[in-house]
């Protein structure tokens, strides 16, 4: 397939026309840059393979992160309309309701600037990390683990795990409705059974950063943050649950793609209409994944703050470990969005993507609601990360969405290449960031240099007014799977 | 006839199979002699990102059994199996054999038989989280040579 053309919206926003069998048009954030660096990626051929998915509506969207995935491009948005259109396993991805939470504490960087060796050295051991990492709590039993499914991080905090406060400030509650746990595989139920509470691997991460700096102080005081002051960000996702629910939902969908005669550019585009009952199923098995994952960034969240206070030796109040907010990046939702037609029902697929709700939807938690939700953007591990919210002009122009991190620029074999004779930790170290990693192997493919300059992809969002930056934060410490 | 097992030498990667250029995932090239060389090429492959197999004896068998509309639907069932063995049943193979029957309607059905070890993580070392064995650019085919080649992307 050739390059798509694309057309010049304003300084933001590029568009690719409709050609061939696209029923809407595809719409990139990029400044100059990062769409130069774009025109000959295959991504863009994949926001136009999006674009011929029934019932799609308005564009096939990709934020500044887009980076070529399986199906849709990384950093892709699409909402489809529920009564007309489908949902796709591959608009979500194997690592459902991958995402980002991020704690504040009372603790600044000058009370802990000597002591981040030992912080990091105790949450390394204390919170499971690494290819297949388990064992974080006791195996759980499948009566358990339904309830996780279904109750998500409220399952955590029943369990002395957390507050509802936590709940409050997690997207969706922390538990989509609609899960049912009989809509999911033995196979995952085997998977799930020992990782709630598991960082995992890959681009996975928890750190301890330093708000480096506040860009919206009015905004920074409502999230609680301010310039000097500790926080933890964690990012990971609903682990081989999520990824058996994907795998076994992505068959289902390959024969329901030639039974209501769907016709796809791209296999890994497999879907079903949304009211069929696969279309069903497979949102049911997916809120259940999405729930594990919200469970499993709750326990992580308790076992973090248990690190912390048995490292420091401080209390509780000392620490006020509190939860800021919680998003997904990796996940379908419907939601009701307004639409020159007047408000219409969506499914709205955020692959490599973030909810960036503004001002007044009930959706955004209360102490939030008048100035639009966090927006929680990780970058690579030696930047910085940022905090961002949500406007009304996101709900106007991209569903509520924005971008989701830094997105890859190197392949993981060009990173290894670039990594050989270096010590990336010491690297690190040097810069001020202390990591810790269960392989060296991951630490090489995840180094700084493998990701887009994460300021300009946040700047893109920010000048478009999508999502303003809020806060920047800076990493002292890194645990990587 | 039953092929011989072999244990796999991690030295040999490069005659097996290579990485390929992607931005985000795992996708390589594999290559065979014939068919069930490809297959037994693919699940060498797959072990050894996810895991260094130097450490790893071949006390443990296992078996999978997969049917496919095709080749490459074939292998990638193959693959997604022995993923499944190792995520859930802890189990990485050093060596396996392959054989395959391709029906008259292309239907393929294959057998393996794979020799490795239950991890224990105190002596072995694990490399790649790999999620899923993905359709993406899921190619197998013969080359003009007679050599085998496949192409698989694993979502990493």
């Amino acid at each position: 397939m050739t390059v798509p053309q694309l057309v010049q919206v304003n300084e933001w926003v590029w568009e690719l026309p409709p050609t061939g069998g696209m029923r809407v048009p595809g719409r990139v954030y990029a400044d100059k840059e990062l769409m130069e660096a774009l025109r000959e990626d295959q991504s863009l051929t994949q926001v136009a393979n999006v674009a011929h998915l029934p019932g799609i509506l308005r564009y096939s969207m990709a934020m500044p992160d887009i980076h070529f995935g399986y199906g849709f491009p990384i950093g892709g948005v699409a909402a489809f309309k529920v009564d007309e259109g489908v949902v796709s396993p591959g608009g979500v991805g194997y690592d459902i309701n991958c995402g980002c939470r991020l704690l504040a504490t009372d603790l600044e960087e000058v009370e802990v600037r000597d002591k981040i060796k030992t912080l990091i050295d105790q949450i390394f051991r204390d919170v499971p990390s690494g290819v297949g990492a388990s064992g974080a709590i006791a195996k759980l039993s499948r009566k358990e683990l339904e309830q996780v499914l279904v109750k998500g991080a409220q399952w955590a905090v029943e369990r002395g795990y957390g507050s509802a406060d936590d709940l409050e400030r997690t997207e969706d509650g922390g538990a989509l409705p609609g899960a049912d746990p009989a809509a999911v595989s033995d196979r995952a139920y085997t998977r799930g059974q020992d990782q709630v509470g598991t960082l995992g691997s890959g681009n996975h991460f928890l750190e301890i950063q330093v708000v480096d700096k506040v860009f919206d102080p009015e905004a920074a005081a409502v999230y609680g943050l301010h310039e000097g002051q500790i926080a933890i960000m964690v990012h990971c996702g609903s682990r081989g649950f999520g990824y058996q629910v994907c795998e076994d939902y992505l068959e289902v969908m390959g024969s329901a793609v030639n039974r209501y005669h769907i016709s796809l550019p791209d296999r890994q585009l497999a879907c079903a209409p949304i009211t069929s009952s696969e279309g069903k199923r497979y949102l049911a098995a997916m809120a259940c994944a999405a729930n594990y994952a919200w469970a499993n960034r709750q326990m992580i969240m308790h076992l973090t703050e248990q690190a912390i206070l048995h490292a420091l030796r401080i209390s509780p109040q000392t620490l006020n470990l509190r939860l800021v907010y919680d998003v997904a990046h990796n996940i379908a939702k419907l939601e009701t969005h307004e639409t020159e037609n007047g408000p219409v029902q969506a499914c709205v697929h955020r692959k490599g993507a973030t909810r960036a709700f503004g001002p007044g939807r009930p959706e955004v938690p209360a102490p939030y609601r008048e100035i639009g939700q966090p927006v929680l953007i990780p970058g690579d591990m030696g930047t910085a990360s940022f905090v961002c919210r949500g406007t009304q002009k996101a709900m106007s122009e991209t569903f509520g969405s924005t971008c989701h991190g830094a997105g890859r620029v190197m392949s993981r074999a060009q990173a290894l290449k670039h990594a050989k004779g270096r010590a990336i930790d010491r690297e690190l170290e040097a810069a001020g960031i202390l990591v810790r990693s269960q392989g060296r192997k991951t630490l090489a493919e995840e180094m700084p240099e493998a990701y887009k300059d994460v300021d300009r992809v946040v700047a893109v969002m920010d000048g478009a007014g999508i999502s303003p930056r809020v806060a920047r934060l800076r990493p002292l410490g890194v645990v990587k799977g | 006839m039953k092929r011989e097992p072999k244990r796999w030498q991690s030295q040999n990667r490069a005659q097996v199979y290579t990485e390929l250029e992607h931005p985000a995932d795992l996708f390589l090239e594999i290559r065979g002699s014939d068919l069930p060389a490809l297959f037994e090429n693919a699940l060498f492959a797959l072990y050894d990102q996810l895991a260094d197999l130097e450490g790893f004896s071949d006390s443990r068998h296992e078996t999978i059994q997969v049917k496919a509309p095709g080749q490459a639907e074939a292998l990638r069932a193959l693959l997604a199996e022995a993923l499944y063995l190792f995520a859930a049943g802890g189990f990485v193979a050093t060596g396996a054999t392959v054989s395959l029957r391709e029906n008259t309607d292309g239907e393929v059905e294959v057998q393996a038989d794979l020799w490795g070890e239950t991890i224990d993580r105190s002596r072995h070392t694990l490399l790649t989280e790999i999620k899923a064995v993905t359709y993406h650019r899921l190619v197998v085919e013969k080359l003009p040579s007679g050599e085998w080649r496949a192409t698989v992307l694993f979502d990493v």
